[in-house]
């Protein structure tokens, strides 16, 4: 299964669900960021070492680190 | 005076409107974190209502402690009786962000029956990309009135008093709409919708941050941004606030030599030339650090950058129990512990806020530069080692003042895995806000806030306990001698404290004036010794201390113990003020003496054994 974090610079994906081991505040939370199931994310640049990854949602950029994307479920877009 | 709330999501333009609307300065930043503190003023074209400035929140659905405690405050402030209505901001290039948010805040108000108006705010960058905003439709569809505005250039704002003058006419509890029953899933489904149809389509928003952004967050040009823009807010820190603070200090000077002479021997002249000078002198060399730094962060803020900068270093730091929000306060606190303190209410997350102020008076600050220097050239041999390459003292040097890094590092990575409370504290999901220019006026405006907050909140205790070591330190024998003084007996009496290191009682006086600021060791030291201006001249005090035989290990040890102690009654001070917390200080204090103590000690017996 794919995740918000194994997307690479450019791909885009559409967010599936949220990971159970993901807290009942923090889903809410990222879904009023705008990362609905359902919703396009474009990741636009994965830096190096780990750094968080930066994904344009809808008109805004987030910045979002492992321990949150990791355990969102995605579709990359062909 | 009846009220107008004015809330919104952070980075909305919420400071920006409220500074327009009431003609005040409040701070004005481009980084989304939450605004502290509780602005009220008058709206200047209606002068008989009150306009209260909410802690920006992203929902009515907090996380942290300190997202609850602003929920609770907004609730509670709608069931008072002298609000009569509410301003809600949002940012009309963001709409998804902000939606959910305003359907809570009609929700509670229309529960509560306050008319609520929705301010869609940076309409001038729609207006700029020709894109544009459907207000009827948006009001139609939440069922209350919206305006589009724009603080920054000012159009639209002319609505909103004519409006406001509409909803005073209301009669308290009588609005229901029919948002009023909704629960929150509902909401959040309804504001996805409205996002989409009302929201600007596209990327054209955004297409020129992610150029921006590929440079700044590219591996290896925003590597080298970053280091360079940090090198220079380190030098701009040294290189701005070092010809002000010896401004200052001329300043006192020449204030002290005009005043002193006038009042004739004694203790009136004692009094005013070395406690009462010296004692503004403490807290007012602050002053230009903070203005400076506060200044420069404004900078990185207002422009974006210091979203990119926490990005940058979010891994490192992460491993340390901390967040790249850390980076910028704790890199200001190896100037100074006081701005970096400051500069750490940008960090969200209350816990790593707090994790961060453990850190910050660990690095290693400018006022112990003296300290080590001296330290350093009596005890450290000059020699050189590796054929020359490196010398002992440099060495020393560095050393000491990685060991600071380290052991503030060391204390939040411990300290964090010891207390994991994950579920109170926020995930790090960063909002990257647009490039901008900064305006430079608000950020003048706020560094001078900041210095003068400092003053007004630290001065008093600092200057109070300059007046107790001087007292201390002049009686009974009005400054005759400070070995005979009680602050002498004092250093007597803690002596036993210091014996274990190979300290006697002087340094014993000497470690507790420093408390002042670390610096004052120096010249406390001079003065028992007998040496006149040993803050500007070592040598004398350095040949002094090599032959009154202490031992090496003894040196070294005062050295960790200066890298570790939080010898600093500013920084405790402020610490209190911004932590809101004066048992936060207390224990710092006493834990940070605890760990300097005893790594001091063993530091004594391992360079004895080594040496020995
Ligand atoms: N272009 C534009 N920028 C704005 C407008 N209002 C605020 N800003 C900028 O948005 C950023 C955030 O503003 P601020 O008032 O600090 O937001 P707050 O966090 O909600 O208090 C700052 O850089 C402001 O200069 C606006 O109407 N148009």
């Amino acid at each position: 299964m794919q995740s918000l974090w194994s997307m690479k610079a450019g791909e885009s994906c559409e967010i599936l669900a949220y990971d159970d081991v993901l807290a009942g505040p923090y889903r809410v939370r990222l879904m009023e960021f705008g990362f609905h199931p359902g919703e396009t994310v474009v990741c636009l640049q994965a830096p190096a070492f780990g750094a968080p990854k930066v994904y344009r949602v809808s008109n805004t950029i987030f910045s979002l680190d492992d321990e949150v994307a990791t355990h969102i479920r995605v579709r990359v877009y062909a | 005076m009846p009220r107008v709330l004015l809330i919104g999501s952070p980075n909305s333009g919420k400071s920006l409107l409220f500074n327009r609307l009431t003609g005040l300065s409040q701070k004005v930043a481009n980084f989304p974190g939450i605004t502290v503190d509780v602005g009220v003023g008058t709206l200047q074209d209606m002068r008989e209502r009150e306009l209260v400035d909410f802690p920006g929140t992203y929902s009515l659905q907090p996380i942290s402690a300190e997202e609850r405690v602003a929920v609770a405050e907004f609730e509670k402030a709608l069931e008072n009786e002298e609000v009569e209505q509410v301003l809600c901001l949002i940012d009309a290039t963001r709409l998804e962000k902000s939606l959910y948010f305003t359907l809570q805040v009609i929700r509670d108000c229309q529960r509560a029956g306050k008319p609520v108006t929705v301010l869609a705010n940076m309409i001038d960058v729609l207006d700029r990309h020709s894109l544009t905003f459907d207000t009827e439709g948006l009001a139609q569809a939440v069922g209350v009135p919206v305006l589009a505005i724009s603080a920054r250039s000012g159009k639209g704002l002319d609505q909103i008093v004519p409006r406001l003058q509409e909803n005073a006419g209301v009669q308290q509890g009588r609005v229901d709409g029919k948002l009023a029953g909704a629960p929150d899933e509902l909401l959040r489904g309804e504001a996805h919708q409205l996002a989409r149809r009302f929201g600007p389509k596209g990327d054209v928003l955004v297409r020129s941050q992610t150029r921006l952004d590929s440079f700044f967050l590219h591996s290896f040009t925003g590597g080298i941004a970053f280091f360079v823009i940090m090198f220079l807010l380190f030098q701009s820190i040294f290189t701005w606030s070092a010809p002000a603070m010896d401004a200052v200090e001329t300043a006192l000077a020449w204030m002290a030599d005009l005043v002193v002479p006038l009042l004739g021997e004694g203790i009136a002249r004692d009094f005013t030339a070395d406690a009462l000078f010296s004692g503004i002198g403490a807290f007012l060399v602050f002053v230009p650090q903070i203005f400076v730094l506060t200044f420069i962060v404004g900078l990185l803020e207002d422009s974006g950058y210091m979203a990119r900068a926490a990005l940058i270093c979010h891994k490192p730091l992460r491993i340390f129990g901390l967040t790249g929000k850390s980076f910028v306060p704790m890199l200001s606190g190896v100037a100074c512990a006081i701005p970096g303190i400051y500069a750490a209410r940008a960090i969200d997350s209350p816990r790593k806020r707090l994790l961060t102020y453990m850190a910050i008076p660990l690095m290693p600050c400018s006022a112990r530069l003296p300290v080590y220097s001296l330290l350093i050239a009596a005890f450290i041999p000059a020699g050189t080692a590796f054929g020359g390459l490196v010398g002992w003292q440099g060495l020393a040097m560095f050393g000491i003042y990685f060991f600071g890094m380290l052991c503030g590092l060391l204390v939040t990575g411990v300290v964090s895995r010891m207390s994991k409370d994950h579920f109170n504290d926020l995930p790090f999901v960063l909002e990257l806000p647009p490039y901008r220019m900064p305006g430079l006026q608000p950020l003048l405006r706020n560094a001078w806030n900041r210095a003068m907050h400092f003053v007004t909140k630290a001065g008093k205790i600092i200057f109070t306990v300059t007046l107790v070591i001087w007292v201390l330190g002049y009686f009974p024998n009005f400054g005759a001698d400070l070995g005979e003084s009680w602050l002498g007996h004092l250093g007597r009496l803690i002596e036993p404290l210091f014996a274990p290191l190979g300290l006697d009682w002087r340094y014993g006086v000497a470690i507790a004036t420093s408390f002042l600021a670390r610096e004052v060791f120096v010249g406390t030291l001079g003065t028992i010794f007998g040496i006149e201006g040993a803050e500007e001249n070592m040598v004398p005090l350095v040949d002094h201390i090599q032959a009154s035989g202490m031992a090496i290990g003894s040196g070294v040890a005062l050295l960790v113990f200066f890298a570790i102690a939080l010898q600093c009654v500013s920084t405790l001070a402020i610490l209190a003020k911004e932590s809101e917390s004066r048992s936060l200080a207390i224990k710092m204090f006493f834990g940070y003496f605890a760990f300097a103590y005893f790594a001091a000690l063993a530091t004594f017996h391992v360079v004895n054994l080594l040496v020995g």
